[in-house]
């Protein structure tokens, strides 16, 4: 249990490539923070970097009291989980999940007595004996997850823990990860990719491109206000909606025109928008999926569209379209309350209007991708030069061999 | 029934190619196995000890083995081969793991130059550096009838050139095995010894019997260092003297019978560890 607070970190390979650039981020005590983004963005670097199996390029790492940058892995008193389990083949489960133990010379009572606890928490007793081969992969993450809880270590680390299962296992485990996280109180990090694993889990979510924070925040936060372009297309299925339009300022109030379409913007947008100098006359207004509500033909301020295709998911319908403007839109719209008639009705339709729920746009510059209703927000970096040949690809190759 | 025929397994043909293939693999095996049968029966030709053009004995004995424990240092060599193998087996083991693992887990300046020049170095023969080796041993008095433990700095010294298969294997060690292990508070060492040394077996026992098989055929070394010191000598060089002009009438059988000898502990080592022998080579290939 320690709070883990990382000021201006990076990572730079000897080839010249920055994995990570400037990285703050404080995680507070008990907290379960989750690093996401598309792959490669740095994130598994950053939690590899604290548990000091990557060296730091630049500035400071800190666990507890303790700056860690030059310590072992060994002293730093964390536990790691591992996408591919790596648990050790000759080793019972038992032994696996002691092994950290009896290097800290723990007596072989006590030991005994944390692994069959540790055992019982993830309900893995009757495994004790067996060799990890004999394991299913569901298993095999349970024994991973238990060698890291056995040790009560200040930081738990999980790297992709659930991405080597299948989908049913993995919303299994997911569950368990928190009744798991209410166990056993201490401070999580967690990496992933996929951003459902990110809102269900964490307190605050992080969420990364090319090496940079684009956005830290509550799944909340980063739902209803992305900092910027990136953070509004990565989170969210169906992904979000972006218009170009222009903003204007009548009565005191912004208003933006999307062709003549007029979407008076939230308050908050429009006193964010007073208190900036220069606001821009374009802008990118976003709406999630869900926010696009139909209508009838002609009604006031409706952007009309094609149908293009449906996609039927059983208690809402996803209707990719493409709107007067050109640009292509995407529908989430709840049919649980219709009758088989309306929703036949409704998917076999060419033609339909919608308005946007004002209340949930967001709208962002440009230029640089910023929302420009969220302080500080972070533009969207410009694309770097991705590594032909870094370490941590050909590993992943060589797993994926293994795997076979 | 036409249309049956083609899913049958093998035709009249296939049959006449595969009679062929294997007259001529049996012929291939008998050609590889008469140097061995003619050693046998030359060891246990009773006669006399001289070359003769026949390879069947006239007469069966032991005498030759009789005649190479009590008339001849045979054994004397024996017993240096096989100090020298089993020291071997044992240097050259821990360096050749070692390093292959260094050279497979960490990431060091210079990591990859140095593989390149081991590569390169390993391409020159070993004789080149016969004459240096020779005196640099001279200087430390490790020649001539000090010679066992010079041979044994000789076959140690240059040992981790031969990494290559035993990186091979521990290449498809998945590295984060390393990573779990010291994260659970192993260091470097420990993580060796007790996660990847016991995941190793098959290139242990590979690496141990190539060690310990080496010093047993080696010839060129063992000759230039001993410097006709006899009773230095390895097998290899001790049992050639005997072909020469003057001792080949005379030592012939004698020469056989010690050659049958020395393959045995080898050829025991083999058998009993061969199973891990090819699971050590392949290992790096079809694992998984």
């Amino acid at each position: 249990m320690a709070e883990v607070k990382l000021r201006n970190v990076k990572k730079q390979y000897d080839n010249g490539f920055v994995a990570v650039h400037d990285f703050n981020l404080e995680i507070k005590d008990k907290e379960f923070i989750v690093l996401v983004g598309p792959s490669g963005c740095g994130k598994s670097t950053t939690l590899r970097m604290i548990a000091g199996l990557e060296d730091i390029s630049g500035g400071e790492i800190s666990i507890g009291e303790n700056v860690v940058n030059d310590m072992e892995p060994k002293d730093r008193d964390i536990a790691m989980v591992f996408q591919n389990y790596a648990l050790y083949p000759h080793m019972s489960v038992y032994e696996n999940i002691a092994f950290g133990l009896r290097l800290r010379r723990v007596p072989n009572d006590e030991v005994h007595k944390k692994v069959c606890e540790a055992a019982e928490i993830l309900g893995i007793t009757e495994l004790l004996g067996r060799k990890p081969k004999q394991l299913s992969g569901g298993q095999r993450q349970r024994v991973a997850i238990g060698r890291a809880i056995v040790r009560v270590p200040k930081v738990f680390l999980m790297d992709e823990p659930l991405s080597n299962l299948d989908a049913k296992l993995r919303n299994q485990m997911r569950a368990e990860i928190i009744l798991l996280r209410e166990k056993i109180q201490t401070t999580f990090i967690y990496v992933t990719h996929d951003q459902t694993e990110a809102m269900t889990l964490g307190d605050r979510i992080v969420i990364m491109k090319d090496g940079y924070v684009m956005q830290v925040g509550t799944p909340q936060e980063l739902f209803n206000h992305p900092a910027n372009l990136f953070v509004a297309g990565f989170i969210g299925t169906p992904q979000m909606n972006f218009f170009d339009c222009e903003l204007k300022k009548e009565a005191d109030n912004y208003y933006a025109y999307i062709g003549s379409a007029k979407v008076a913007l939230p308050v908050y947008i429009s006193e964010a928008l007073k208190k900036r100098g220069n606001v821009p006359a374009k802008a990118v207004l976003g709406v999630r999926p869900e926010n696009l509500i139909l209508c009838a033909d002609g009604t006031p301020n409706s952007v009309s569209a094609e149908i293009k295709v449906t996609e039927m998911m059983g208690s809402e319908l996803h209707i990719h379209a493409s709107c007067e403007l050109g640009k292509d839109v995407i529908l989430r719209v709840q049919i649980a309350d219709m009758s088989d008639e309306e929703q036949t009705e409704l998917i076999k339709r060419k033609k339909f209007a919608f308005t946007l729920r004002e209340r949930t746009v967001n709208v962002f510059d440009p230029e640089d991708g910023r929302n420009l209703a969220v302080e500080n927000a972070v533009a969207v970096p410009k694309k770097q030069e991705a590594p032909d040949d870094s370490e941590k690809s050909r590993d992943n190759k060589k797993n994926r061999k293994n795997k076979k | 029934m036409s249309e049956n025929k083609k899913f049958r397994s093998k035709s009249g043909k296939e049959r006449v190619t595969r009679i062929i293939i294997y007259i001529f693999l049996t012929a291939l095996c008998l050609i590889w196995l008469i140097p061995f049968i003619y050693l046998v029966f030359q060891a246990f030709r009773g006669e006399s000890r001289a070359m003769v053009t026949y390879i069947f004995p006239k007469e069966w004995s032991f005498d030759n083995f009789i005649f190479l424990s009590t008339k001849t240092p045979f054994w004397h060599w024996y017993l240096n081969t096989f100090i020298i193998a089993l020291f071997n087996a044992v240097l050259q083991s821990v360096i050749v793991l070692c390093v292959a693992y260094a050279l497979s887990r960490m990431r060091f300046k210079g990591r990859k130059f140095l593989m390149n020049l081991m590569l390169v170095l390993g391409m020159f023969p070993g004789f080149l550096s016969m004459i240096a080796t020779y005196f640099i041993l001279k200087l430390f008095g490790l020649t001539s009838e000090n010679s066992v433990p010079g041979l044994i700095l000789i076959y140690a010294a240059s040992s981790g050139m031969g990494y290559y298969i035993a990186k091979g294997f521990f290449d498809t060690i998945p590295k984060s095995l390393d990573e779990a292990a010291r994260i659970d508070g192993a260091s470097r060492a420990r993580v060796f010894f007790r996660i990847i040394m016991p995941m190793a077996k098959p290139i242990i026992i590979y690496t141990i019997m190539m060690a310990f098989i080496a010093p047993w055929g080696d010839f060129m070394y063992a000759s230039l260092i001993t410097f006709g010191h006899e009773e230095a000598y390895n097998v290899a060089v001790g049992l050639y003297k005997w072909l020469d002009k003057e001792h080949i009438s005379n030592y012939f059988t004698v020469f056989c019978a010690g050659g049958l000898l020395v393959s045995i502990p080898i050829t025991g080592l083999f058998m009993a560890l061969q199973k891990y022998y090819v699971e050590g080579v392949t290992g790096g290939a079809v694992k998984g």
